[in-house]
């Protein structure tokens, strides 16, 4: 069985996920388009890797959901970030800039 | 919050499984028709645009998995489908599961039943108010005699010069009679110093208790009830409080009842053998002819906060030395000592149960044992089935998982038979156990109890199941899946290795069980054969009690039991009677009086001669079967009037006339208020009057006359049932005073039952669990040799078909079976040598390690297990060769 491909990649999905959502309501397709826009094409999620992380986020409580109608007339379940969920977006965010700050400094030493 | 969230997910997904997964599917389907919708958009063909699709979504339903994994039931689920897994594998494997339950069940009841008594009398709190901080304070002998009553003078000084206690009181149990209300009986009185419920600190249900002003000699008598006397005697009135009853013809006052359970009752010393009925004060003269020197009184106290037992104990061993110097003519050498009060009670029963517990534990062991083995055996059927889950892609942590919950749940059905087996073995525990283990009426199944079974359960489950669990988890699936799991090559020999080791083990364990029950049988033989000087058959004895108020003067007692004795003698069936004040294994006082004898130099204080002292009379030896050695037995005339005679045992003539003539000698024993003489007129033969196992000490015998009881034991011998003539000799009683009880009415057998019912006792049940252990072991070598011919059918099919004899077989086999067994044989004994060194205080005449003992439990395990290794063997011998080389 695979395990997940690693913890470290998750907390950064998760957070992929999050900020996708903190620009507005959307569905699971939707999460997907709009990370793949946001990074100019470069991020494509995978559906196996995005409902089992969407799922877990819901559980922490960051995010909540609700089936809809779609513009297209197709019903939808639409997720929507939460006030924990944004607290935490941006606790995350604050430390993957730390993270990045720090990984230049090193690179930038040699 | 989190947690909840997924606790309520989790939860939600057990009950409404196929709704969650319902959801989940809606929520894919729609994403990809969403997906197929972009790509039509997008300028694709519909059949293109929902192939993309597809194709970029992957597997549907490895998708909704892999969510499911987040949002289903989790370890609930796989917990419920393990459950339900395991239940059918047992179902279908009834004979596995009946086997594997009942070996588990008879481990775990056993466990259970003797961990209830060990709960009740080593671990559950003393009905007593901080139980703990009560301790008993005794005097030891110069001889290094423990727990050692206490004299007055003693007391009084503890009292005054110590500080580690709050409060400090004494007591002394005795025999009293009550009349006035119906018969008349013999009551166990307690009489105490007024403080004594205080240092204990349990409150009366009705009245009060003693007040220091009870205690003053002008005051009133009073009385305190116990609710048992109070019920039985007194209908349970409450207007008993303030009435008078009558107590060896004296008024006295009843002030209190006390609570249901309440008793207070401290064997040792006690001298009555059975808690108090009803308390009364205890005098405690001073001044001349007070003899505050004599040792008789019980001491408890409770200590003051933050005072060790250990410092109470330092503090007292002080106070002792300085009163030997201040008295040595009574004092000297005498040290003192503090025990905790649980330590009284059930010091002696510690050891013999922890050992018990160890036992248990042992039998439970061997029960794990087979289990894993049968565990084991059935794996290898199983192997199949198991590489094939894991084949399909079960992670091997989830089959260990599986095969973790099938054990755990046998443990449980195995406990839950386990506690109907405890529950029966308490019943039998509590009717077998030694009378003086009082508190083992109150054992039963309770919380704590039941506790301590799930515990050992789930553990028993872990222990068996982890083996076979991890073995049959590694195997290797290729080999399972082309063999078909039935052989006994290649990789099934690590779990035959590990089955033998199981097995080895399984039979050392029953032998260091059976060694221990081995020592202690043969020395409870040799405990019934013991010379005790004295022959019990056809005795009966009972305990007649005269009131001081009503017999004042010595001559009056000693006429009531002489002309008792003249009536008991002309019954029909009786051969002989006789007087002694306390029969021998009876309990008594045992201390050792000193004595003088007469014309030799005085001893130094401390190292005067020392000897038991007992009253009776000429019909005593007769009646008991104690021979006269030398001299002659006490005359008419010295049994009607004091002539200051006496008659000595062996051991006294041994040890202190060695080489001189002890008749007509003349010792004076410091019994009586002023020196008085007695001349030494016969030998009699030694008896082991305060126990079986210890040496006779020397013993002297006053003729009733020279030394007036107020109670006497009468002793009967008969022809034929002497419990048949009691009624009798009570009517002769009654006739010459309707107002006098009798009590204790006993064969001298039943006496002596009583003395070894705690080492029969000892003995029964480690029998008992060293028979379960051998049992156990034996259907543990049956299960696996029935196995291992049942995997070699093959080869010895192959062995028949090339001319090898049937007998040839049967031997191979039972070979196969000894090689175990002596291994474990072997493991055993050196196991045992170390570990019966634990029992050497239950031993009775040999040491520890006894070879005889040692030899025939071997030669009986060796030949127990070839017979569970025969009916293998004889199924291996009838193999038919043809059918055995087509097996597969």
């Amino acid at each position: 069985m695979p395990q997940d491909k690693a913890d470290l990649l998750q907390g950064t999905l998760d957070m992929l996920i999050l900020k996708a959502l903190s620009l507005g309501e959307l569905h699971g397709y939707g999460i997907i388009q709009r990370i793949r826009q946001l990074s100019d094409e470069m991020l494509h999620v995978e559906q196996g890797s995005l409902y089992p992380a969407l799922y877990r986020s819901e559980q922490k409580g960051w995010v909540s959901s609700r089936w809809d109608v779609h513009q297209t007339g197709r019903e939808a379940k639409f997720y929507k970030l939460t006030r924990t969920g944004r607290k935490h977006l941006e606790a995350q965010e604050a430390s993957w800039d730390r993270l990045v700050l720090a990984i230049a400094k090193v690179r930038q030493a040699t | 919050m989190k947690w909840f969230n997924i606790l309520r997910d989790r939860i939600r997904a057990l009950r409404q499984r196929e709704d969650v997964i319902d959801d989940i599917d809606r929520e894919m389907r729609s994403h990809l028709a969403l997906q197929v919708e972009a790509n039509i958009h997008a300028g694709m063909s519909p059949a293109e645009a929902s192939e993309k699709a597809e194709r970029s979504f992957g597997n549907v339903n490895r998708a909704v998995a892999a969510a499911y994994d987040v949002k289903g039931g989790g370890v609930f689920e796989t917990l419920v489908q393990d459950v339900r897994y395991g239940l059918r594998m047992l179902a279908k494997h009834k004979a596995f599961t009946a086997i594997a339950v009942v070996t588990l069940a008879l481990g775990i009841g056993a466990n259970t039943a003797i961990f209830s008594v060990v709960n009740e009398l080593l671990l559950s709190p003393l009905p007593y108010r901080d139980a703990d901080r009560v301790v008993m304070l005794w005097e030891v002998s110069p001889s290094g005699r423990h727990q050692n009553s206490a004299s007055r003078a003693n007391f009084r000084a503890w009292s005054a010069q110590s500080t580690s206690y709050q409060n400090i009181a004494a007591f002394s149990d005795q025999r009293d009679n009550l009349t006035g209300v119906g018969d008349p009986e013999e009551l166990t009185v307690q009489l105490a110093t007024p403080n004594l419920f205080k240092v204990v600190g349990v409150d009366p249900i009705l009245g009060r208790t003693f007040l220091p002003e009870d205690a003053d000699p002008s005051a009133d008598p009073v009385a305190v009830l116990s609710y048992g006397l109070w019920q039985r005697r007194f209908g349970g009135q409450p207007a008993i409080v303030g009435q008078p009853i009558t107590l060896n013809g004296a008024k006295y006052t009843v002030i209190g009842v006390m609570p249901q359970n309440f008793q207070f009752h401290i064997r040792q010393r006690s001298g009555t053998g059975r808690p108090a009925e009803l308390w009364s004060i205890l005098p405690m003269p001073v001044g001349p002819g007070a003899n505050e020197r004599g040792r008789f009184l019980s001491t408890v106290a409770r200590l003051k906060d933050g005072v060790s037992v250990a410092q109470a104990d330092t503090e007292l061993r002080t106070i002792a030395a300085r009163l030997s110097d201040e008295a040595p003519e009574s004092n000297k050498n005498w040290s003192a000592e503090v025990l905790p009060l649980r330590e009284q009670f059930f010091g002696n029963v510690r050891r013999p149960l922890w050992l018990m517990l160890g036992a248990v534990g042992f039998v439970l062991l061997i029960a794990c044992a087979n289990v894993a083995n049968l565990l084991l055996s059935l794996a290898t059927t199983r192997e199949k089935e198991i590489a094939v889950r894991a084949a399909l892609g079960a992670r091997r942590t989830r089959i260990v998982r599986q095969l973790l919950t099938e054990s755990l749940l046998l443990a449980l059905l195995g406990s839950l038979l386990g506690l109907f087996f405890a529950w029966l073995g308490i019943k039998a525990l509590v009717a077998i156990s030694p009378r003086d283990l009082v508190s083992l009426q109150t054992v039963g199944l309770n919380l704590t109890v039941l506790a301590w079974t799930l515990g050992v359960s789930v553990l028993t489950g872990i222990i068996f199941g982890l083996a076979p669990a991890f073995h049959i988890s590694r195997l290797n699936l290729n080999d399972s899946l082309k063999e078909g799991g039935k052989s006994e090559s290649g990789q099934a020999t690590g779990s035959r290795r590990l089955r033998n080791a199981l097995v080895v083990t399984e039979i050392a364990l029953a032998v260091v069980l059976l060694a221990s029950a081995g020592l202690l049988i043969r020395s409870f033989i040799r405990l019934q054969q013991v010379d005790r000087g004295f022959n019990t058959d056809n005795v009966l004895t009972m305990v007649v009690r005269l009131s001081d108020a009503r017999y004042k003067e010595d001559p009056q007692v000693v006429n009531f039991f002489s002309q008792t004795l003249e009536r008991v003698r002309q019954l029909p069936t009786v051969r002989s009677a006789g007087i002694v004040n306390f029969l021998p294994l009876y309990g008594g006082l045992g201390s050792s009086t000193g004595f003088k004898i007469l014309g030799r130099p005085e001893p130094p204080p401390g190292q005067r001669p020392g000897t038991d002292v007992r009253v009776v009379d000429a019909g005593y030896f007769a009646t008991m079967g104690i021979p006269l050695l030398r001299g002659r037995n006490f005359s008419e005339t010295e049994q009607k009037e004091p002539r200051h005679v006496l008659l000595i045992n062996e051991a006294l003539a041994r040890k202190y006339f060695p080489d001189q003539d002890p008749l007509g000698q003349r010792l004076d024993v410091t019994m009586f208020d002023q020196p008085t003489p007695a001349e030494i007129i016969g030998v009699v033969g030694n008896v082991r009057y305060d126990s079986l196992v210890d040496e006779s000490p020397p013993a002297v015998y006053f003729p009733h006359p020279d030394l007036t009881y107020s109670f006497m034991t009468l002793v009967i011998r008969t022809d034929g049932d002497p419990a048949a003539i009691a009624p009798a000799v009570q009517r002769e009683i009654r006739a010459l005073d309707p107002n006098q009880p009798v009590s204790d009415v006993r064969t001298m057998n039943d006496v002596m039952a009583d003395w070894v019912s705690r080492s029969r006792f000892n003995t029964l049940l480690l029998g008992l669990f060293a028979g379960l252990a051998t049992l156990l072991s034996a259907v543990g070598i049956f299960g696996v040799m029935n196995y291992s011919v049942a995997l070699r059918t093959r080869e010895l099919g192959l062995r028949l078909a090339v001319g090898a004899q049937p007998r040839q077989v049967l031997l191979l086999v039972l070979k196969q079976g000894l090689t175990l067994t002596i291994a474990g044989v072997v493991l055993g004994l050196a196991a045992a040598s170390a570990l019966t060194r634990l029992l050497s205080g239950l031993l009775f005449g040999i040491g520890t390690v006894d070879v005889t003992t040692f030899t025939t439990i071997s030669v009986l395990l060796v030949v127990v297990s070839l017979l569970a290794c025969y009916l293998p063997a004889r199924r291996a011998m009838r193999i038919d060769p043809l059918s055995a080389l087509r097996y597969e």
